[in-house]
């Protein structure tokens, strides 16, 4: 076990650097100069040069490369071309909300997914399972913004019943909640379908396993059998794929909140790349990318303590 | 993109999704005996003859504005499908979204699925860069396909390529995954160690022997992707960070007739509902072709 997660480490080591290296490369390629932008438009070429002296711009690049990693390393992600604001300040103030949509939209969207592939498996082939199979299909083809979109049309506009722009406080206040609904309807609603297919494939292969079957034989309830014995059995894939679709989450994250003004990462990094706004679209990008390899090495470590079986793999 | 290279990759979109590709006889009829599966492959054909015959079937130009007819309702006289913020005639806007749409989708399938191809069937046949190149698609897997486009869009600038780029290098390690595996399976095969035993050269072998009994795997990954793509390109230029307007792509469609929602909802909804015809349409097709190419795989 203990290898495992040191193994794991290892190996996550060079990929870091990597997105890191691609991060720095990122703002070698891109077409402005940080001098000239940092100097202004009135300055001469003497003033422009001491600048970039002063920010090390005239160093080899290996050079340069050291300086930002340790910059990094102090938390100095730079400064928006925009706004003059630290990248850091703007990414604080938006990955709370942007893990409140997520939270909120899990909130709701798993449990029901769970079930409705746990009712869908246990009465395969009827009716009711050809009705979850075909929602989840259609589910998994309907575009993040189409949902959105019907839900502001409807639920906002038409009937006025919630809020359909921006955040409006935490999710424990009510005015909180009630702004996080649309989004995280919309988030939730396209999470369902994925949740259902796995829980659907997942409990059908535990209700075919000797133990339910044993677990029949001695008497003991559907509902035992089927909640106790194929179920739990079956949510160890489930919980270790819903992580693996953290991905997917954060890509209807970035969609939902540009359709609902939501002040999250997402919306940050779309944002400030529309306006060539390159250190925060460089920050962004890279601790959306260090966050990724955390949740993939939480998930992976998780997977195999949940399953002692994974433990010689 | 000049109008012939649209022609002709539209024209290309009808290969990944002809079951009659793999050589077996009878696949197609086989997929057209499930009544949900002939009805998925009518809609694809509609699809792709739509955009591919855009030209010649749109009333107007996609770029024509009338401002006299903007945000006209549809059923409008001369305009059925109505017109969109710009007075520009629906019908039109959407045959030329379906084949931008189309054609992106097809682009990075291609792309992305052409170098994962390679990639896992070098990986199945040296055994000693295996490890190597089945980390570093890990890696690649790891990350969600919309940091490739966010990443892609910052360093390129937002635009079709973009999106095309961003969606194949996704596509890479999905595809080498399942090529490796299915080539590892064929490798085992008597017939390869036969071919083998013939003196037959690597390349050789791999394009005569291994490549043509994997197909069947990559004819249902890459349809299923296509579906997969075009929700996620669509996405990205939904954001602002693909298709510029005023090119005529579903996801930018829909994006501008989200600032109109209030007063003319169906410049916006269209476009969506185009575009989940699409996704539904390549999703139902490739679980489709998976049964009828291998049973095996029904879940």
């Amino acid at each position: 076990m203990l290898r495992h997660v040191v193994q794991r480490l290892l190996l996550t080591v060079p990929v870091m650097l990597g997105v890191l290296l691609i991060g720095f490369l990122l703002m070698q390629v891109v077409p402005t100069d940080p001098a000239i932008v940092r100097a202004g438009p009135t300055a001469t070429p003497d003033v422009v040069e001491a600048i970039r002296r002063d920010l090390g711009l005239d160093e080899p690049l290996w050079v340069q490369f050291g300086t930002y990693l340790w910059r990094l390393l102090q938390g100095d992600l730079g400064v928006s071309i925009i706004n003059n604001v630290a990248v850091t300040q703007e990414l604080g103030a938006t990955i709370g909300p942007t893990l409140e949509l997520m939270f909120a939209s899990l909130f709701w969207s798993i449990p029901i997914g769970i079930a409705l592939g746990t009712v869908a498996a246990y009465f395969r082939g009827s009716v009711l399972d050809r009705f979850v199979t075909a929602l989840s299909v259609a589910g998994g083809s309907v575009p993040v913004f189409f949902l959105g979109l019907v839900l502001i049309w409807f639920v906002g506009f038409r009937w006025q019943l919630l809020p359909f722009t921006g955040r409006a406080g935490p999710l424990w206040t009510i005015e909180g909640w009630q702004a996080v609904a649309l989004p995280a309807l919309t988030l939730g609603g396209v999470f369902i379908a994925p949740v259902a297919r796995m829980t659907r494939t997942a409990v059908l292969e535990v209700l075919g396993a000797e133990h339910v079957r044993t677990a029949r034989a001695k008497g003991l309830t559907e509902r035992a059998v089927v909640l106790r014995h194929a179920l739990r059995n079956a949510l160890i894939p489930v919980v270790t794929l819903i992580g693996l679709q953290i991905g997917f989450l954060l890509g209807g994250a970035v969609v939902t909140e540009t359709v609902f003004s939501w002040p999250g990462v997402g919306r940050l990094a779309v944002g400030a790349i529309l306006s060539s706004d390159f250190p925060m679209a460089q920050g962004t990008i890279i601790v959306l990318s260090l966050g990724f390899i955390l949740i993939n090495l939480v998930v992976d470590v998780l997977y195999v303590a949940l399953d002692p079986r994974m433990r010689g793999a | 993109m000049s109008v012939a290279s649209l022609n002709s990759a539209a024209a290309a979109a009808a290969t990944p999704v002809a079951p009659s590709a793999p050589r077996r006889p009878g696949t197609l009829r086989r997929l057209l005996r499930e009544p949900v599966a002939a009805f998925a492959f009518a809609v694809a054909v509609l699809l792709v003859l739509a955009a591919v015959l855009a030209p010649w079937l749109a009333p107007t130009d996609p770029y024509d504005n009338n401002l006299s007819s903007a945000m006209a309702v549809p059923g409008t006289e001369g305009l059925p499908l109505g017109a969109d913020s710009q007075g520009r005639d629906m019908v039109t806007r959407m045959l030329f979204g379906l084949r931008v749409t189309l054609v992106m989708g097809l682009a990075s399938v291609l792309l992305g699925g052409t170098v994962g191809a390679a990639i896992g069937f070098i990986a199945a046949f040296y055994r000693r860069v295996d490890g190597l190149l089945m980390r570093l698609m890990d890696v690649l897997l790891s990350f969600p396909a919309i940091l490739f486009g966010l990443a892609i869009a910052a360093i390129f600038g937002p635009g079709i390529p973009a999106v095309v780029l961003a969606l194949s290098v996704a596509t890479v390690p999905l595809m080498a995954r399942i090529v490796r595996g299915a080539a590892l399976v064929v490798m085992r095969m008597d017939y390869i160690e036969a071919a083998r035993a013939t003196g037959m050269g690597d390349a050789r072998l791999i394009f005569r022997h291994v490549a043509p009994n994997c197909l069947s795997p990559i004819f249902v990954f890459a349809t299923l992707r296509f579906g997969q793509v075009i929700l996620l390109g669509s996405a990205l230029s939904f954001l602002g960070l693909g298709a510029q307007p005023p090119v005529p792509e579903l996801g930018a469609m829909a994006a501008d007739g989200r600032n109109f929602l209030f007063f003319a909802p169906h410049i916006a909804v269209l476009p969506c509902v185009a575009i989940f015809v699409v996704v539904l349409t390549f999703n139902l097709l490739g679980d489709a072709l998976r049964d009828a190419l291998d049973p095996r795989l029904r879940i």
